[in-house]
C-alpha cells in the first residue's frame, strides 16, 4: 500500500514540480516579474515533491486507521491543507530589491493546488478503487 | 559712463570667474542610492525606491551646501504587497494625497563624527524640522552621503497613536554621488 502511495505521491509530485516551473515560465512572461531569486525551479520541484511524499504518508496512515473513511478524509484534508498553505505567500516579506511584491501571491498561491491536481489526477493509474 | 564700464566689467568678470573657484561643488545622485526605514523594536520594515534631489556641498565650507531631496511615497516597499498597499493607504502614509516626502535643508554644519544638516522634513502634509547627522566618503569620481535619524511617526499624524506599530521610525540613507 505504502509503496504504491509512495509512487504516486513522487510521481504526482514531480509533474506538479513541472506544472510550476511552466507556470512561473508563463507567469515571468506575462508579468515581467522576477521571482527566480526568491522562488528557483529547483525549490519548486522540492516543494512539490515534498507535498507529494506528504501526501502519501498521510495517505497510507489514514486508510489503516479509517479503513471505510480514509480516502474521503484523506481528500479533505489534501484540500485543506492546500488551502490553508495559501497563508504562507500572502504573509511572506520578500527581499526589498524585489520590485513588485504584490505580484509573489499571484505566482505561488497556484502552485500550491499543483501536488493536489497531480495526486487527484493520477490517483487512479496507481490505486485502484475498491 | 563710458570710462566706468570697462572698469565695472573688469570686476563682474573678476568676481564671477573667482565665484566659479569657490562654489560649492554640485553632486549628481548616482544608482544604487538606498533610503531604508524600519521601526524600531520591530522587524518591520522596508524601502522607499524612488528618490531625487539636488545636492550641493563642500567638505572645506559645509555651510554653504544646499540639500534638496524628494522621496516618492509611493514608492515604499516593505516586501509584502499587501503591507505596501498597506502602507501607502490614507491611514499610513496616505500616498495618493501626499505623493512627495520632503526634505529642505536650512544650515549644514561640521561635527565632531562628521557634518549634520538641519532642515525642514515635510511629510504627510506635516512640515518639522530634523536634523540629520551625516558623513561624506569623497572618492575620485565622487562620493557617499551617509545618515541616519530617527523619527516619531506621532509628530506627522501617520497610523493611530499606539497599536501594534512602533511610534520611533529610524530611516538610514546611503547616497553615492558623482561630480555634475
Amino acid at each position: 500500500m505504502f509503496r504504491k502511495s509512495l509512487t504516486l505521491g513522487i510521481v504526482s509530485g514531480l509533474l506538479a514540480g513541472i506544472a510550476g516551473i511552466a507556470y512561473s515560465r508563463v507567469y515571468y512572461q506575462i508579468n515581467e516579474s522576477d521571482f527566480s531569486k526568491v522562488v528557483s525551479a529547483v525549490k519548486i520541484v522540492a516543494a512539490s515533491l515534498f507535498g507529494g511524499v506528504l501526501a502519501a504518508i498521510g495517505y497510507t496512515l489514514l486508510n489503516k486507521w479509517l479503513k471505510n473513511n480514509g480516502e474521503i478524509v484523506f481528500n479533505l484534508c489534501f484540500t485543506l491543507i492546500s488551502f490553508a498553505s495559501l497563508l504562507a505567500p500572502i504573509a511572506v516579506t520578500l527581499p526589498k530589491t524585489i520590485d513588485t511584491p504584490e505580484l509573489f501571491p499571484g505566482l505561488v498561491i497556484p502552485m500550491h493546488f499543483f501536488p493536489a491536481l497531480g495526486w487527484y489526477t493520477l490517483k487512479p493509474i496507481f490505486i485502484k478503487s475498491k | 559712463m563710458n570710462k566706468l564700464f570697462y572698469p565695472v566689467a573688469a570686476a563682474l568678470i573678476l568676481a564671477g570667474s573667482a565665484f566659479t573657484f569657490f562654489a560649492p561643488q554640485n553632486w549628481k545622485i548616482a544608482d544604487g542610492y538606498s533610503i531604508t526605514w524600519s521601526v524600531v523594536g520591530s522587524e518591520a520594515g522596508g524601502i522607499f525606491k524612488t528618490f531625487t534631489g539636488s545636492l550641493v556641498f563642500d567638505e572645506q565650507n559645509p555651510a554653504t551646501g544646499v540639500f534638496d531631496m524628494k522621496v516618492d511615497a509611493g514608492s515604499v516597499n516593505s516586501g509584502n504587497g499587501l503591507m505596501n498597499k498597506h502602507a501607502k493607504s490614507d491611514e499610513w502614509l496616505d500616498a495618493a494625497r501626499f505623493p512627495v516626502i520632503h526634505f529642505a535643508s536650512r544650515s549644514i554644519s561640521k561635527t565632531a563624527g562628521g557634518y549634520q544638516v538641519t532642515g525642514d522634513l515635510d511629510l504627510h502634509g506635516v512640515k518639522k524640522p530634523v536634523t540629520i547627522p551625516f558623513t561624506f566618503q569623497k572618492t575620485a569620481q565622487g562620493g557617499t552621503f551617509a545618515g541616519s535619524f530617527t523619527v516619531s511617526r506621532n509628530d506627522y499624524k501617520i497610523g493611530k497613536p499606539g497599536g501594534d506599530v512602533g511610534e520611533q521610525i529610524k530611516v538610514d540613507i546611503s547616497v553615492p554621488v558623482t561630480k555634475s
